[in-house]
Formats: structure tokens, sequence, C-alpha cells
């Protein structure tokens, strides 16, 4: 499998080369162009947090209920991939080690990949935010995109981070979610606009993206006419 | 204390390494990320009635946090803004920056906050009857919506209503229709902004106004 990441960092897209019989992993709905060869069907990703009762957890936590598997059938072949909004994607090679992911960050994995749904560490509605994480193990490749640019922070000791703008970040960290200022009262009425964030603690990298989907969203969304049901 | 920003122009974001000793005050919720050994205090924007001013009257945020570096070490802090697209650093030298409502993002120590009456026009305009001024010496960092153009006028210039970001304080802010009253329901341009005086305005290549318009008609009722 080869991997080029193009237009980037504002439209950002995954060009990729598949051999014979590899197959690749991608968030429903995700695919822009593909070799006409190349065999799709959605799975329900058997695992820890997979099966059924994995695939009823992502239903009730907003996020799709199917990944999409792309299979190569001939000698080669090509698919694109991209996320909804404008922003970066990366490639992160995973060896074993663990990477936590914001739900809407996660773009593709290859299929050596695990993936557990609805990792609980990080309680997010605490932000205010329908926010859900992913946990990605094993060896292989994951695709990661951004709401804006990616920027890598190597923690070594303590360092926070605002929970609209985590994309990922490894699971050797230690985190928890806190108040930002030093009055709790403060945090909580989320007057000082920062409410809670995440401390991450210990040594590893945490992806962070410079723009917040959800604050953009509600900027334009608050002025839209109410959506009725 | 020192700066970079990266990413420009569509994903602009300020990267600050405060010094030990340093500050920088930044908007409710421009902090994306920063080393924990900072401290974070909460306050009214401008004091505490300016800041209701401005809640109320003029659609800014009533809290602002300052960040402060406390430690013996340089640390580092990452502001944003909710937009996509140009940041300007405009150093100030004992001088002043009248800024337009969602504009601010941040300032560093020996620049005072405040506001000042934008005048009547100003809020038929739909930019708020209170403007935002920063004066004083130091470096205020303000962002825009897409890219930003910076322009000397003097005498009259028109400016169209969302487009305007910043401005210097002899400037004074009228109104008036683009065209005449048919003209202007029909070239789809409405009021404009008509400027007046001397001085450097910056400008914002989108409007969240023109966003949200485009996108009105297309959600489903």
């Amino acid at each position: 499998m080869d991997i080029k990441l193009r237009s980037q960092p504002d439209s950002a897209i995954a060009h990729i080369t598949l051999a014979k019989q590899e197959n690749i992993y991608a968030q429903a709905g995700c695919m822009v162009a593909m070799s006409a060869d190349i065999e799709a069907d959605t799975t329900l990703r058997r695992g820890k947090g997979g099966g059924i009762w994995g695939g009823i957890k992502r239903m009730v936590a907003g996020e799709s209920l199917f990944l999409s598997r792309f299979t190569c059938t001939s000698e080669e072949g090509e698919i694109f991939l991209a996320p909804k909004l404008i922003g970066d994607v990366m490639a992160y090679e995973l060896s074993g080690n663990e990477l936590v992911v914001q739900a809407a960050s996660y773009l593709a994995s290859s299929e050596n990949v695990d993936l557990d749904v609805g990792f609980q560490g990080l309680k997010s509605f605490f932000s205010g935010e329908s926010i859900f994480w992913l946990s990605l193990s094993g060896y292989g490749t994951a695709i990661i995109t951004s709401f804006g640019g990616i920027y890598a922070i190597p923690v070594d000791g303590e360092y926070i981070v605002d929970t609209g703008h985590i994309v990922a970040f490894e699971k050797s960290l230690d985190f928890k979610v806190t108040k930002a200022g030093s009055s709790w009262i403060g945090s909580l009425l989320g007057i000082g606009g920062e409410g809670l964030v995440c401390r991450f603690e210990g040594r590893g990298k945490v992806y962070c993206q410079t723009h917040n989907n959800g604050e953009f969203g509600h900027l334009v969304g608050s002025q839209l006419p109410p959506r009725r049901e | 204390m020192e700066y970079e920003i990266r990413y420009k122009p569509a994903f602009s974001t300020i990267f600050v390494a405060l010094k030990p000793g340093d500050k920088i005050t930044a908007e409710a919720g421009a902090m994306t990320s920063m080393d924990a050994n900072l401290l974070m205090k909460t306050k009214f924007s401008g004091g505490f009635f300016s800041a209701l001013l401005k809640k109320f009257l003029g659609k800014e945020s009533l809290f602002v946090n300052t960040y402060i570096n406390n430690s013996d070490e340089t640390l580092s802090i990452v502001l944003s803004q909710s937009i996509v697209g140009d940041i300007e650093a405009l150093a100030l030298e004992d001088s002043e920056i009248c800024l337009q409502p969602g504009a601010y993002i941040a300032h560093t120590s020996g620049i005072d906050m405040g506001v000042a009456f934008a005048g009547f026009a100003s809020w038929i305009a739909g930019e708020g009857l209170f403007k935002l001024k920063l004066k004083g010496q130091g470096t205020v960092f303000f962002g825009a919506y897409g890219g930003l153009t910076k322009k000397e006028i003097s005498g009259d210039y028109v400016v169209d209503n969302g487009h305007l970001v910043a401005y210097e304080p002899n400037i004074q802010m009228g109104i008036r229709l683009a065209g005449g009253i048919f003209g202007s329901l029909t070239s789809g341009e409405g009021l404009v902004n008509k400027l007046k005086g001397s001085g450097t305005i910056y400008l914002q290549s989108r409007s969240v106004n023109s966003l949200v318009r485009f996108l009105k008609p297309k959600v489903p009722k």
C-alpha cells in the first residue's frame, strides 16, 4: 500500500495505491474516486468494540454505523479518500502502540489496524459537544484528518489542549478532563470561554487542529433558520 | 515574547512563546493548546461596564483570558479564531486601532482595551453600537474570514458591510446605500460603510453574512 497526500493543507486528499488483495477501511462516505475493479463493501468491524454491540454504541454516539472496506481485486488499484470539511490529512504509522482519535478525525486505516469504538476514557459530554473517541491499535497506517492545519506537540511533562482541538493522541499519555483556569465555577459556567480542557501528562505526541469545527459550525449555524423536523 | 503566525493564510494560527514573566491576553475561546504551567486568569474585557456594553451591544464576548508565565522557563501557547482566514499582528507604538465585532483575538501587555461609541450609523449597518478600541505600546492580533487587505485611505472610501475588519480611530464611519434605493435592492450590495478620513483600514476578502445568506435558502424547511 502506498499513500500520497495531495493538496495539503487546506484541501487535502489521500491518494492510495493498493496491491492485489490489499484492503483499506474508511469512514463511510469519504470515497471520492477509485479504480473500477476495487470492490467496496460495508462492515461491522469485529474486535473489542466491533460487532453488533459496538455498532449500537456507535449509533447511540451519533457516528455512522458502518465502515467501508475497499478491496483491490486486480494487480493494482487506486482510491482517493477525502474528509467532508476543508483541512489537512496525515498518515500515522502504528507499530503495536495505541492511538486515540477523535471520531470525526478518523478517515481510514489499513487492514491490520484494530479499531475500537466508543473509547470511554474521555467523557467529552463535559465539554458540551458530542465528541466521541476511537482507539486504534495494531500494525499499519491510520489516516487522520483535521479542520484546519495539524500540528504535533511532543509532550514531555504536562500539556493542555482544548477538547475541540484534539485530533489524536498517543495512548502513552495520561489524560484527564479538567478546568482551564483557577476557578471551578468559572470553568463549569464556561465564562472564560475555555470551559473544560484536556490535560495530558507523560511522554507522547498529541496532534491538534488549528481550528475547531464545532465552533465554526456554531458561528454559522446560529445565524441559520431553525431546522424543522 | 516571541510569536509566529503559521498556516497562513487559510488556517492562520498564532504560536506564542512566553518568556518568564511574560503574559498575553486573548479572547475567550481563542486558546487552542498550551503548556500546563501557564496560569490562566479570566476577567471582564476592558473593565466590567465596558464588557457589558460590548456583550449586549457590540456582539463581543464578555470575558478575556490572560495567560501568565510565572515559571522560570519559556512556555508556549497556541491561539486561533473560529473562522478560517488570515491573522494580522499589528505593532502599536503609542497608537490606536479600532476592531470590528469578531475580529479581536489577542493583545500583549502594554495595550489597553476599551470600548468607544461607534455611532448609530454603525449600529444600523449591523456592525454594533460600540467598537473595540486598543491602544498603547505592544502587539494586537486580529483575524479575518478569508484574506486580509491593508489599505491606506484619504478622503471618502466605501466598504461593503461585513468586509471591514479594522481601522484607525480618526476614520469616521458613515452609512449609505450602495447605489440609489432601486440599485441597492437589485445589485445585492444593500448598505455599505462610507468611511471618511485618512489612515489605514483592513478588509477581509469574505464575509460571514454572505456565507449565511448563501446557506439559508438551502436549509430544508
